[in-house]
């Protein structure tokens, strides 16, 4: 009997052994390259196809993504334990180059929030704005007739709502002590299954959306479509070598996954993917948007939400670039810029 | 809803004929996380428990207790703390262990240490207490008594190791926190149904719970079956 | 005769407890030494300290005139011990008797050999391979004592070895004691309450009242003639206190315990201890029709063979020490365990 377990146990001890020696080897002299993104981004799967295609291209770099909300992913670099992050907060990303944590900003894919909702629309905010969209849902959520549901986890599409409900002129601090809105705080699939649950109203990346109506889980409708109120902007920061609790960070491999980002191939990659599965993309890549005038109107939308004192990355913010540029707003958008500021 | 689990254990069982090489390699990684993380907390369990169960010595009673209140330790919890200290900028940072298969296993190992450790001094207590005596009767050194007891509570040892496997095999909160559930690096099953259904893929997700269930489930019934022949 | 070890002034404490005080004692070489006491009395102790298992409180342990009281490594490269209860690994009856040869890492044909040979020694040859744990209690302490001679230590000490074992096997472990003794030379200190047994067995004996030895001589010492300390361990059998009262027919009843009533030929009020011998005591398979006034239902909880004779412990209500003829004792069929009547006369009844 006890040899029977002996064999058991050293069949166990093989199964450590094996599994340690086939670790050891697919990692073995590879430099660890640590992604902190967003979850949204994530769960899409778009960046297991991004890092193939870069481990083929640099077979000595390991990606590792690590998803959490945008407040959480930016603060994980922060305590030095990523090297590079890929989130879509506007404002966190330049308190993150700011605080001296980041640098070469590039912005490398956009696309739109929704709101969705039940099909008969309660609310009735079809056609309406997405500001306008969220003060009829606040006054059918009073009257009893709608509900609300809110990431309430701090990532960006928890900070973009708040956002849209200041444009309102809302308080989300008075807001959640309501009861027609719901805080799930958590992540977006589990968000919209409770929507879905509670017959209400949420704020959404289109991705998301997608891929769950596609997958049956939700018979949420879009009830207000993409719109400049509604962009969403995906960012790259390197984390700063020079800060010195990150002097650790892999820097050039950092930037060779920035460099790899914004390359025709990969930006080809970002407008095909989600196509043969949901009938239209899930992102939209921002840098020939950016450079060209293909598309006015949303470089333009790009450029007022999600540049950064003028600039993709502020000049100062630069370091070690190589070969990458950063673009800038001309003299002439810079004032039409500053007077959208003021 | 009941399709959805269906779909799930049909897929389950699908996967598993498969011979899907990501699905393989995740079982195969956890298999050796958990694994690793067993022989660890083995490793400075086994004294503990043979020191608590042997000896008698003041404060006793206090650290079987303290170990007992630990075995419900909630896994997030210990996850956070580890979390904190292996980050770069945590006290045990310049390791750079954080999001690693390593920190992972350390984490389940300091996880499971409270179930070895309670249960084989429960085993070693309740071995007759002069068989001590007669070992060390018939010329037993003090450490060849200690094995004696030990291969004694035998039984005992194997239900402890198999029960803190299958704790740290089945468990999320330390794989997620530690591990980062980094794809082909540290996604583990359990991290991996989190991921899944996070992406809406229910089905696949309770394909993977199948599995991780059916490996669970296999591992006590073996262990189970041999110790009581 | 030398002595192999020699005993000065231990005392042995259990916090507050004296379990030894001023014990004296020589063990001769090549010697059956018989500790002779009631339970309670120090023998356990006493052994274990001698088998190194336990460290005195306080005196010493003399071998060739060095003190080795605190060498309990010596001590017990010198003796080894046989527990009242058996003790096993649970394991088949090769690995429990291969276990001190194990330890001192001997090679597994040598093992094999000795093994059988000790087997042979306890008469339970070709038990290799059973395990342990399915054996008799008699078995089991046959096991054990093989498991010790094994070692082939100088010194072989056992507790009380016989208790709660059945008749067949007392005698197979009594005669290899005997044997044993004889044949390989080999010095034991066995403890006994059994004074028939100490007195088939012992060469030496020392008797141990309290913790401390009262009496040390030869068998024919301490047998060979009336013996005030002898009488004491003796007397502990079927000895009984309790509140004593004069009934109407002139007869005294003596409340021993809530249902045991014990009537006597004597008068007298108030306290009372009593004795009964052994011998005045009938033992009965079934209840019969006599004068005696005092029948009581028990069972057999120890036996004792001693050739013609039987000893029998006997639990009714009280313990009392019986004898009984080994021819009846078969005819009736009985052994541990069996139900008797116990029947004596009002008149055997003794005042202490």
């Amino acid at each position: 009997m006890k040899q029977q377990i002996g064999i058991v146990l050293i069949a166990i001890a093989i199964v450590v052994i094996v599994g340690g020696a086939w670790i050891l080897i697919t990692t073995q002299g590879k430099e660890r390259l640590i992604v902190s993104t967003t979850t949204s981004l994530y769960e899409t799967g778009l960046l297991d196809v991004l890092d193939a295609q870069f481990e083929a291209k640099h077979p000595t770099i390991n990606v590792s993504f690590i998803s959490q909300g945008t407040g959480l992913a930016i603060q994980t670099a922060m305590r030095g334990d990523a090297d590079m992050i890929l989130v879509h907060d506007v404002a966190r990303e330049k308190a993150f180059l700011n605080g001296g944590y980041g640098v070469n900003r590039k912005i490398v894919a956009y696309n739109y929030f929704v709101i969705v909702g039940p099909d008969d629309d309660p609310a009735s905010v079809e056609g309406l704005d997405p500001v306008n969209a969220l003060l009829a849902i606040k006054a059918a959520g009073e009257s009893g007739e709608a509900l609300w549901v809110s990431r309430g986890d701090d990532s960006g599409t928890h900070a973009k709502e708040k956002r849209l409900w200041i444009m309102g002129g809302e308080n989300t601090s008075l807001l959640r002590e309501t009861s027609w809105y719901l805080e799930a705080g958590t992540g977006m699939t589990t968000t919209l299954n409770l929507a879905d649950e509670k017959r209400a109203y949420t704020l959404c990346d289109l991705g998301s959306y997608l891929n769950n109506y596609v997958l049956g889980n939700i018979d949420l409708e879009i009830v207000v479509e993409a719109g400049r109120d509604t962009l969403n902007v995906y960012g790259v920061i390197a984390c700063d070598p020079r800060n010195e609790g990150l002097s650790h960070v892999k820097f050039d491999s950092a930037m060779k996954f920035i460099e790899f980002l914004v390359s025709d191939d990969v930006q080809e990659i970002f407008a095909e993917f989600g196509i043969s599965a949901f009938g239209q993309p899930l992102f939209n890549p921002a840098v020939e948007v950016l450079e060209t005038d293909v598309n006015p109107t949303t470089a333009s939308w790009i450029r007022e939400q999600a540049f950064i004192e003028g600039s993709e990355c502020p000049l100062e913010k630069r370091y070690e670039a190589g070969d990458l540029t950063f673009l800038n707003i001309t003299f002439i958008f810079q004032s039409i810029w500053r007077e959208s500021r003021s | 809803m009941t399709n959805i689990i269906l779909d799930g254990i049909v897929k389950a069982f699908q996967l598993l004929l498969s011979l899907d090489p990501t699905l393989y390699s995740i079982v195969l990684r956890s298999l050796y996380v958990s694994g690793l993380a067993t022989a660890m907390a083995t490793l400075w369990s086994l004294p503990i428990a043979a020191i608590l169960g042997l000896k008698n010595f003041p404060g006793k009673r206090f650290i079987r207790a303290s170990f007992n209140a630990f075995l419900g330790v909630p896994t997030v919890v210990l996850g956070l703390i580890l979390f904190l200290l292996l980050s770069r900028s945590g006290p045990l940072g310049m390791f750079g262990l954080l999001f690693t298969p390593l920190a992972i296993s350390i984490g389940q190992a300091i996880l499971i240490t409270p179930i070895i450790v309670s249960f084989i001094t429960s085993a070693i207590e309740a071995i007759d207490v002069e068989l001590r005596d007669l070992a060390r009767t018939l010329g037993s050194t003090e450490i060849q008594s200690s094995i004696a007891i030990l291969r004694e509570a035998f039984g005992g040892v194997t239900l402890a190791l198999i029960a803190a496997f299958n704790r740290a095999f089945a468990e999320l909160g330390v794989a997620m926190m530690l591990g980062g559930n980094i794809h082909g690096l540290t996604r583990l099953l359990t991290t991996a149904i989190a991921l899944e259904t996070a992406r809406g893929e229910i089905a696949f997700s309770i394909a993977l719970g199948v599995i991780l269930v059916i490996i669970v489930y296999t591992f006590s019934i073996i262990l189970n079956y041999l110790r009581r022949n | 005769m030398s002595a192999l070890l020699e005993v000065r002034n231990i005392a042995k404490s259990y916090g507050a407890i004296q379990a030894l005080q001023d014990v004296n004692l020589k063990i001769l070489r090549g010697k059956i030494t018989v500790l002779l006491g009631p339970s309670g009395s120090g023998k356990t102790t006493l052994l274990r300290i001698l088998a190194g298992l336990e460290k005195p409180s306080h005196g010493s342990i003399l071998c060739d005139g060095e003190d080795i009281a605190e060498d309990s490594d010596l001590l017990r490269q010198k003796a080894t011990m046989v527990f009242q209860k058996s003790v096993f690994f649970n394991a088949a009856v090769y690995k429990n008797v291969a276990y001190g040869l194990k330890v001192k890492g001997y090679s597994n044909s040598q093992i094999k050999d000795s093994v059988r040979k000790a087997l042979q020694t306890v008469r339970l040859e070709g038990f290799e391979n059973r395990r342990t744990r399915n054996l008799s209690g008699g078995e089991q302490q046959r096991v054990s004592i093989a498991r010790a001679l094994i070692l082939e230590r100088e010194l072989l000490l056992l507790d009380e070895p016989t208790v709660n074992i059945d008749p067949r096997n007392v005698s197979i472990i009594e005669a290899t004691i005997l044997r044993v003794n004889r044949n390989q030379k080999m010095t034991i200190v066995l403890a006994t309450h059994n004074m028939f047994q100490a007195e088939a067995l012992s060469e030496r004996v020392a008797i141990l009242l309290e913790g401390t030895v009262r009496q040390v001589g030869t068998n024919q010492q301490i047998f060979g003639t009336s013996n005030k300390h002898l009488a004491s361990v003796t007397r502990l059998d079927n000895v009984f206190s309790g509140v004593s009262r004069i009934n109407k027919t002139g007869t005294s009843v003596i409340k021993v315990s809530e249902n045991l009533r014990i009537e006597a030929s004597f008068r007298k009020s108030g306290e009372a201890t009593i004795y009964i011998k052994p011998e005045d005591i009938i033992v009965s398979a079934h209840p019969f029709t006599s004068s005696a006034r005092n029948v009581f239902q028990g069972s057999i909880i120890e036996v004792s063979d001693l050739g013609s004779v039987m000893k029998l412990r006997v639990n009714a209500e009280k313990k009392f020490l019986v004898q009984i003829t080994k021819r009846s004792f078969t005819e009736m069929g009985l052994n541990v365990g069996s139900t008797v009547f116990l029947t004596f006369k009002a008149s055997s009844v003794q005042h202490v």
